[in-house]
């Protein structure tokens, strides 16, 4: 079964006091047997942190066959922000879009943020949220950028944190562009009740790896109960799916 | 030795439960010899035959369950009343602190008869970590400082944030409340726990699941599969607890 984590981090933050070079991640990813993953920075770009975007460039240069790339960026820099991610996504390969409303404070339904998963939608790339309980980021403030962009593949990243499991599933639900997305939050049985409640296809494994512990968070689906087929999907088939429709996809 | 230090019995207005032999058989099954035992908050709201639940289940099973008392401060000298009566006739070992679900901040200074007491009798105290508004981990600290003889164990780690917004301010706590454990129910960052235990020693670390709430199962997973020293991992998964317990 091929496992595919659509949730990692690979970036140095002084100001976090996160330093988690591709290095710290690998072999994580080789305990947990996950063939490959998804990385995205911990600083937003342009602004404050323009070098995140090569940092992470950079690391998926180093293990090409192992990281896929997700550009971080800040919409509060819109003209700049909207040419970085045609520029990463046409020219450097990367795979999909992260934003962490919780760092560039704005609501996720602002025209600002808006604008630029449009953006993501016309390049068919994905749209990776940060949605925890911090406000700017639950489901339900996700849930009018997924209403205003039904183009676009929208993904609940850690799907909804500790209080917000029951409302990111029911955005799902509501909206069929959007995905969920299984990293950090503590419940095993919340991946089987997503589901049972929006089917097999749009539950997307992800560990938040180097900090959260890919092989745990791989052991947490696999407490899910989830029937074999849905399981493959879940762990894998999905995420490698929607990065199939992106441009040069392989 | 597995000893899991919050597990909770008995309905619970707030949802999930654990009947007594649900809950031994949720220990049995994840491979857990003993647990602390607090009572969930009854549909009725009245905490007093809880305690007497979780007394009358430890008597039932002495071997695998330590009981905690659990109080609400908003009571003020019933709540005082109350632990009294649970730890000096029905013999429970500690006291389980909600501020959540029973609303009221952890370093609020109603609380001060409550923690004097646990300082009188030297029995732990431990608070439901990291829940917005009441209990995080500079408010926990707070406590801690005014009390430094009492034991505290903070679940969650005193930190419930998926952002990691919190990691700061509860790595703050540990460095600087020596009489505060990191308890590691339902816990944010594997890495962070490995940190703490770098920085602070692994007994500074307890396991607990806090199930029903969380798996028991995956919780004890998460200190079985730390990238830490074999014996750090046993010392985290129920010695250290054993110890601050005073268990034989």
């Amino acid at each position: 079964m091929e496992v595919l984590d659509a949730h990692t981090h690979v970036d140095e933050s002084p100001a976090l006091g996160w330093m988690d070079p591709p290095e710290m991640l690998i072999p994580l990813l080789d305990e947990a047997g996950i063939r490959r993953a998804v990385i995205m920075a911990y600083r937003d770009a342009p602004a404050p942190q323009l070098e995140a975007f090569e940092y992470v460039a950079n690391a998926v240069a180093r293990y090409p066959d192992r990281l896929w790339a997700f550009v971080r960026l800040n919409p509060r820099q819109p003209a700049e922000a909207k040419r970085l991610l045609e520029y990463a996504v046409r020219e450097r390969g990367f795979k999909g879009l992260k934003l962490h409303p919780v760092s560039f404070a704005l609501p996720p339904g602002h025209v600002l943020v808006v604008d630029l998963i449009r953006a993501a939608a016309q390049l068919h790339v994905p749209v990776l949220f940060h949605s925890g309980d911090d406000g700017q980021s639950t489901p339900l403030e996700i849930a009018p950028a997924a209403a205003a962009c039904p183009e676009a593949a929208i993904i609940l990243g850690h799907m909804g944190g500790y209080f917000h499991t029951a409302d990111a599933i029911d955005v799902a639900r509501t909206y069929p562009n959007v995905y969920l997305e299984t990293s950090a939050m503590p419940y095993p049985w919340r991946i089987r009740d997503a589901v049972r409640a929006i089917g097999p296809h749009r539950v997307l494994f992800g560990s938040d790896g180097p900090g959260c512990q890919p092989a745990l968070e791989v052991d947490k689906v696999r407490r899910a109960g989830l029937a074999e087929a849905d399981l493959t999907l879940v762990l894998g088939g999905n995420l490698r799916r929607l990065l199939a429709q992106g441009p040069g996809a392989r | 030795m597995i000893l899991d230090a919050e597990v909770y019995l008995g309905p619970n207005l707030f949802g999930p439960s654990y009947d007594l032999d649900t809950l031994i058989g949720a220990l049995d099954a994840a491979g857990v010899e003993r647990a602390v035992v607090c009572p969930a908050r009854p549909p009725k709201y009245h905490l007093e035959p809880a305690n007497d639940a979780v007394a009358d289940a430890v008597r039932r099973h002495p071997h695998r369950l330590i009981g905690f008392a659990r109080v609400d401060p908003h009571q003020g000298p019933a709540a005082l009343a109350e632990l009294r009566r649970s730890v000096e006739h029905l013999g429970l070992h500690g006291l389980l602190l909600h501020p959540w679900e029973e609303l009221f901040c952890v370093n609020d200074r109603m609380l001060d008869p409550l923690l004097a007491y646990a300082r009188e009798r030297g029995i732990l105290v431990q608070v439901a970590g990291g829940f917005p508004v009441v209990s995080h981990a500079v408010q926990i600290a707070d406590l801690a400082r005014r009390f430094p003889e009492v034991t505290i164990l903070a679940t969650h780690g005193g930190q419930i944030n998926i952002s990691g917004r919190g990691l700061y301010e509860a790595g703050e706590m540990l460095r600087t409340r020596p009489n505060v454990y990191l308890q590691t129910s339902g816990i944010y960052r594997e890495d962070w726990m490995e940190d703490m235990s770098h920085a602070l020693g692994a007994a500074r670390l307890v396991f607990g699941s806090g199930a029903p709430y969380y798996d028991l199962g995956f919780e004890l997973e998460r200190i079985h599969r730390l990238h830490l020293p074999a014996a750090d991992r046993e010392a985290i998964a129920g010695t250290n607890l054993a110890r601050l317990l005073n268990l034989p």
